[in-house]
């Protein structure tokens, strides 16, 4: 593995992500993200899910371009409506909301535009770099992971979930293992019996991740906004040309945040469970708490608007390392890109970078191309994305009510799913309300039958003793990350309860 | 809210109870190493254990100033939205994915957006015909037309 045969590849992924097809496939991807993640109801993880069956038909490498891109437009859309519409378009744009929609309402919407965009963009740019470089020494590092090994990564995936998500552990975990259980029901993957079915032939396959995601994020969320009555009132918002010498000007001042949110957001990103959201919120609050005026954010502060943004991208792209390296989810979208890989035919894990290097350096060279197409797209289109809001509610919800349905029953052609679909639909609006966190259940249905595997030829391997997974030195430093991570909400409350202030709640 | 709360744990403390009857009826350990039940019994253990702490837990917190946990003048639009959902998907046999859709469109707004008829109809033949070309004829997605479309289109 040397430099020079990294720069060959991301030469051979550009050349990949630039012909035509693969382009149009790009733009494609990025206009629905957009879309998507200006439309309040229908997010990033529920959108990849809806349109997982329509990569069917394509190639592995334009099928993953397309779901990446749409993530990425994702991304940059949930900024639009945050500071247009104080209306957060996706879960980890909430942030954007608290700077971002003052600033516009100050008459200063294109400079808030444009320092989310910017920012966004400057945040990926730098992750994908480091993604590059990280992610070929990280894969021919994870070959030799054994079970154990990749059960200790696992932990530390569910353990990161319980850790930064915020709110109460106890609901995390229970999310994190109710999530394992439905994943055993079906068959037995060691002894191919069928198994907690209750003698159903119809659950014998077992529940679609894809159907659950689709419930629990699109119908539920759709519940959730129909109760709340959603009504869409903001500033009109345009990017001049001013708007942008102007916002340009000021960032040299923001480098120190940049830099922070970048790595923040990158690091939390590559940590396997979560994703932009809490990197988001993280993010926001190191960015006042290091601010010489902390009492401008929540007023219009320019920074509170650049140090989120910049977080939720890097870490979007961050959470895709674990995911072509290991096979192991970095978000809950991450999660269900990485179902769409079994469909697609193929299998996930350090190997793909040997098996599949169109694969892997289409989607890498896709980055790139995506994120600069991206950033012009969302600059000069403001006002189009905007306009989608003007869509009135009552034709959006039906809408995206039949768009679920048709996502649901394509994936194994059977009434019965969309019935699955709707009761989790109900779970997911009822989960949502008491604060049950769902990223947890969506990362644990994923990896359910991976970790079970692990876990079980880690104890056969040792002859039944946990002891495996704490006398090899990879799978204990993973444990102890694992542990350390898990414990941290109530190292959290010990620290600020002896500083003698309470500390900034971290909302997932 | 707290009463939810307390109804929501409970019943996943009852799932709990009807999982690990599943898991038990297979072998936890065998004589290579865990079983088949193995990981489902532990599984349903701590789902079971982190409920009942949160029914514990709801009913210690306190009562005042609770809120309902769906506020008064949400029932009607969640039940308009919930209700013909349920309706069509068990009428799915005769109307398809198609019909159902127009159905669906037609109700919502007319009975939340409140718009004109002529825009109603427009929009609810619209969609579902944009999506029937997508789906079917872009994508080849074979989507359930129901009865009633496949007399429509094919003859009886």
């Amino acid at each position: 593995m040397t430099l020079l045969s990294v720069f060959n590849d991301l030469l051979y992924g550009l050349g990949v992500a630039m012909t035509p097809s693969n382009l149009i496939v790009a733009i494609i991807g990025l206009l629905l993200g957009t879309a998507i993640g200006v439309l309040p109801g229908l997010g990033g993880t529920n959108g990849i899910a809806l349109l997982l069956p329509l990569t069917f038909s394509l190639t592995p490498t334009s099928a993953i371009i397309l779901l990446a891109s749409v993530y990425w437009g994702a991304i940059f859309g949930g900024a639009i409506t945050s500071i247009l519409f104080n209306i957060p378009g996706e879960p980890w744009s909430v942030a954007t909301t608290f700077d971002g929609h003052p600033l516009a309402r100050q008459g200063k919407p294109g400079i808030a535009l444009t320092a989310a965009f910017t920012s966004s963009f400057i945040g990926a740019f730098v992750a994908i770099i480091l993604f590059t470089f990280f992610a070929p020494p990280l894969a021919e590092w994870a070959l030799r992971f054994g079970p154990p090994e990749y059960f200790a990564v696992m932990l530390l995936a569910f353990a990161s979930l319980t850790g930064l998500e915020g709110g109460s552990p106890v609901k995390s975990v229970l999310m994190t293992l109710l999530g394992l259980l439905l994943s055993t029901i079906g068959f037995d993957i060691v002894s191919g019996q069928p198994r907690m079915n209750f003698g159903l032939v119809s659950l014998q396959s077992g529940i679609n991740f894809i159907i659950i995601a689709i419930g629990l994020f699109g119908l539920g969320e759709i519940f959730l906004t129909v109760e709340e009555g959603l009504r869409i009132q903001g500033v009109r918002g345009r990017i001049s040309f001013r708007d942008l010498l102007e916002t340009w000007k000021m960032f040299p001042r923001y480098i120190a945040t940049l830099v922070r949110a970048t790595i923040l957001g990158f690091w939390i990103g590559v940590l396997p469970g979560t994703g932009a959201t809490p990197a988001s919120f993280m993010s926001y609050g190191l960015a006042k708490q290091f601010s010489k005026h902390p009492e401008r954010f929540g007023k219009g502060e320019v920074e509170g608007v650049i140090a989120p943004e910049t977080a939720a991208h890097a870490a979007g792209i961050g959470a895709l390392l674990p995911m072509i390296t290991l096979g192991i989810p970095g978000s809950p979208t991450a999660a269900v890109m990485l179902a769409g890989f079994f469909i697609w035919g193929l299998n996930p894990g350090p190997l793909l970078f040997t098996t599949q290097r169109e694969f892997v350096w289409g989607l890498i060279g896709s980055m790139y191309v995506a994120n600069v197409v991206g950033v012009i797209m969302v600059l000069t289109m403001v006002p189009v994305f905007a306009a989608i809001n003007r869509i009135p509610f009552s034709v959006l919800a039906p809408l995206i009510v039949i768009l679920s349905s048709i996502g649901a029953f394509a994936v194994n052609n059977q009434v019965l799913d969309l019935w699955i679909m709707l009761g989790s639909g109900v779970a997911g609006y009822l989960f949502k309300k008491l604060k049950y966190p769902l990223a947890p259940l969506v990362v644990a249905l994923v990896l359910g039958d991976l970790a079970e595997q692990a876990l079980r030829q880690s104890l056969i391997m040792s002859q039944g003793s946990g002891a495996i997974f704490f006398n090899r030195p990879i799978a204990l430093t993973f444990v102890l990350a694992s542990a350390f991570l898990f414990l941290l909400p109530a190292l959290r409350g010990f620290w600020s309860r002896r500083r003698g202030r309470v500390s900034e709640p971290v909302e997932a | 809210m707290k009463k939810a709360e307390t109804v929501v744990a409970v019943f996943l403390v009852l799932f709990s109870l009807i999982m690990v009857r599943e898991a038990l009826r297979l072998s936890i350990w065998s004589s290579i190493g865990p079983g088949a039940g193995f990981f489902p019994f532990w599984l349903v253990l701590g789902v079971g254990i982190c409920a009942v702490v949160i029914v514990v837990q709801s009913l210690r917190a306190p009562r005042a100033g609770d809120e309902p946990f769906i506020p008064p003048g949400a029932w009607r639009p969640l039940l308009v939205a919930f209700l013909p959902m349920v309706a069509i998907l068990a009428m799915l046999r005769y109307l398809g994915i198609y019909i159902g859709g127009m159905l669906y469109l037609t109700g919502y707004m007319w009975l939340v957006g409140r718009h004109r008829w002529p825009y109603i109809v427009f929009v609810s033949i619209l969609i579902p015909l944009a999506l029937f070309f997508i789906f079917e004829k872009w994508f080849f997605l074979l989507l359930p037309k129901g009865i009633l479309l496949e007399r429509l289109l094919y003859g009886p």
